[in-house]
């Protein structure tokens, strides 16, 4: 079911354990009122590709992912045509001496025919069904494949030639999402309710991990909340996200360390910073600087 | 208010527009249907379903809410651009040239009024050492000027009948047709594209007559290549990308002149850079550019950072070139401590001070190319 109103959104949101800021709750709202898509852009680990599971889980229904990635085509994003089996076909037809009788249309069929998580969305997209398409980081597809998308999303059809056209009886709840790696095309924007998930605040971010990491303090989680902000003031090459946060807290549980000490810090500051840079930067401000 | 909403959306989509977001009709209409989807007395939740219909990129934000709370709560009245004197006026000089240059003109100048011996003098003679008309002729060489895109493989498969691997899906649908039994192997290749190429230029107080004429070099190269990004630097970043798009040099001048404040300031480079390394980088490191830095190496900023963010950018692209006007000259020794700083990452240090000079960058771009890919 699709929540009615932003506030059983939210509730329903809350229950996957999903704690969205009040504008991205009026984002997912109105994507899913307005049948478009949602595009959510943000830094590395804020939350964008759990925003899909989490609607999947919500509304009941099929999470189909395609995961983007340079040179990625309509074979591996759409259909293929599965040559094996075509080829073993065409012999076995041959050995039974069929193969006078048979047309192109045998091997030709959706029987040899593999739906790539685009086709596979149209195709689950009937009997009240809405499956919930990610196509997650699509800054790494090239600009051919956002030609290519644009025209899928306007319509969700898709023409096969051998076999006809295939039309999604109500469009599937498409989620996309982006690191900004490069600039996606406005065009495709535009189609789309745009969003941008910040960083959420020390509140928000240490309800995050008081729900998902078991077991946590709640002076621990508030602690890391607030360092995580402080990390996040500091002039870092990669400041850290949500899912860094989640990291760190699981680390420290592990480490059977109470709370967020000098020391904690220096254990674990390779969950939360990735470059030499940030950590010699962090070292020289010292923990004092992050924990206070 | 008396107006009814969609008055109301109307208007605020052309002051959105007006900020220079685009807003689309389609974008219109849903705004007014999602009036209906949320709490039109909730000042939150209309402005954020507003912003998530009509913003396409986070820095749209800002001039989106300033919009937003002017139109809809009247507490700020319009500011309109600071009016910019225009330091690029005497660019007006420049006229349009002829796109398309006869290859018989070694040099690429077309209808030059100017005597041979003149125009052998232009080709070496140091920019900061012409007047008004030679740098009007000089600018138009640079303009006429034309450059060898440098390829590079991508991951994408084209159709090639001598590409190195098989393309399965089109052999196979070869196969089933009724011509025989022979099966034609369809081949495929790499596809090629440009690399792109990354301008970043030094406008600093002693760049000043250089910086000029690199901007006609990028505005040259934005035209003649399809991947060129193009930023100014001295006390901060400013990228000038979209301003050198327009086709017409005046007006992309003057873009480029709305858009930078810091002209003839003093030099952050390693500031800079590290603007660069952080909020560009990783949008605009794919398929290996090659980043072209133009400066004399007279940075007021601190040379550790410098040193830092010039060994980044030198592994997030894939070559560096350091274009140094002074480096022209007969006595020059990289000798300042920004020099120094950035030399061990810097692949190339060439000299930008006359039209000669930007040949032979173009050349080496040429050179780059064919090395790094013909082998």
């Amino acid at each position: 079911m699709i929540p009615a109103t932003i506030e059983e959104l939210g509730e329903a949101l809350d229950n996957q354990a999903y704690y969205a800021a009040d504008d991205l709750k009026v984002a997912i709202h109105l994507s899913l009122q307005l049948g478009r898509p949602l595009f959510l852009e943000g830094e590395a680990g804020v939350g964008k590709t759990e925003v899909a599971k989490a609607l999947a889980a919500i509304t009941g229904n099929q999470l189909i992912r395609l995961q983007c990635y340079e040179g990625l085509d309509v074979g591996h994003a759409l259909y293929e045509w599965d040559y094996a089996m075509q080829m073993m076909e065409i012999r076995l037809l041959e050995a039974r001496g069929e193969a006078e009788r048979a047309t192109a249309r045998n091997i030709m069929s959706r029987d040899f025919l593999i739906a790539r998580p685009l086709l596979q969305s149209i195709e689950a997209a009937r009997d009240g069904q809405r499956p919930v398409l990610l196509i997650d980081e699509l800054d790494r597809a090239d600009e051919e494949f956002e030609a290519f998308l644009l025209e899928l999303l306007s319509d969700f059809q898709v023409t096969i030639p051998e076999i006809g056209t295939v039309t999604a009886e109500q469009p599937p709840i498409v989620v996309l999402t982006s690191n900004r790696t490069r600039e996606i095309h406005d065009a495709l924007k535009r189609r789309c309710i745009y969003h941008w998930i910040d960083y959420p605040t020390p509140d928000l971010e240490a309800t995050i991990v008081r729900r998902k990491v078991e077991g946590i303090d709640d002076e621990v989680a508030d602690s890391l909340a607030s360092a995580m902000e402080r990390l996040r003031q500091i002039d870092l090459f990669k400041p850290p996200g949500v899912a860094e946060t989640l990291d760190w807290a699981e680390s420290l549980k592990l480490l059977g360390a109470g709370g967020l000490t000098p020391q904690g810090l220096e254990q674990t500051i390779g969950v939360v910073l990735k470059y030499k840079d940030d950590i010699d930067k962090v070292q020289e401000l010292g923990a004092e600087a992050i924990l206070s | 208010m008396n107006r009814g909403p969609a008055l109301d959306l109307a208007t605020f989509s052309q002051a959105l527009r007006q900020r220079g977001l685009s807003v689309t009709p389609d974008q219109v209409a849903d705004m007014g249907r999602a009036f209906r989807l949320i709490d039109p007395a909730s000042r939150d939740q209309v402005r954020d379903a507003l912003r998530s219909l009509s913003i396409s990129d986070p820095a749209q934000r800002v001039p989106f809410e300033e919009e937003f709370y002017r139109f809809f709560e009247h507490l700020y009245p319009a500011d309109g651009d600071p009016n910019q004197p225009s330091r690029l006026a005497h660019m007006s000089a420049v006229k349009p040239v002829v796109e398309q240059v006869d290859p018989g003109l070694a040099d690429g100048v077309t209808r030059s009024q100017t005597g041979a011996s003149t125009l052998e003098t232009l080709q070496t003679r140091d920019f900061a050492d012409l007047d008004a008309d030679q740098a009007a002729e000089a600018k138009r060489i640079v303009m006429a000027m034309s450059w060898q895109p440098s390829d590079f493989r991508t991951r994408r498969w084209v159709t090639d009948s001598r590409g190195p691997s098989p393309d399965l899906r089109k052999t196979i649908q070869r196969t089933v047709r009724p011509d025989g039994d022979l099966i034609p192997i369809v081949r495929q290749s790499r596809r090629l594209r440009q690399r792109p190429l990354v301008m970043i230029a030094d406008i600093s107080g002693s760049m000043e007559k250089y910086a000029d004429m690199f901007l006609v070099f990028a505005h040259t190269a934005q035209r003649r290549l399809d991947h060129v990004e193009a930023f100014t630097f001295s006390t901060e970043l400013s990228r000038i990308t979209d301003d050198l798009k327009r086709r017409d040099i005046q007006s992309a001048l003057a873009g480029v002149n709305k858009t930078v404040h810091d002209w003839s300031g003093g030099t952050k480079i390693g500031e800079a850079l590290a603007e660069w390394n952080r909020q560009w980088s990783r949008r605009l490191a794919r398929g290996g550019p090659i980043a072209m830095i133009l400066s004399d190496g007279w940075d007021t900023g601190d040379d550790g950072l410098l040193r830092t963010e010039m060994a980044r950018l030198s592994r997030s692209v894939h070559r560096v070139l350091w274009l140094n006007p002074l480096a022209a000259r007969s006595d020059f020794r990289p000798a300042t401590r920004g020099m120094q700083a950035v030399l061990p990452h810097v692949d190339e240090l060439l000299p930008a001070a006359s039209v000669r000079d930007l040949r032979g960058v173009v050349r080496l771009l040429d050179e780059l190319n064919r090395s790094s890919h013909r082998g």
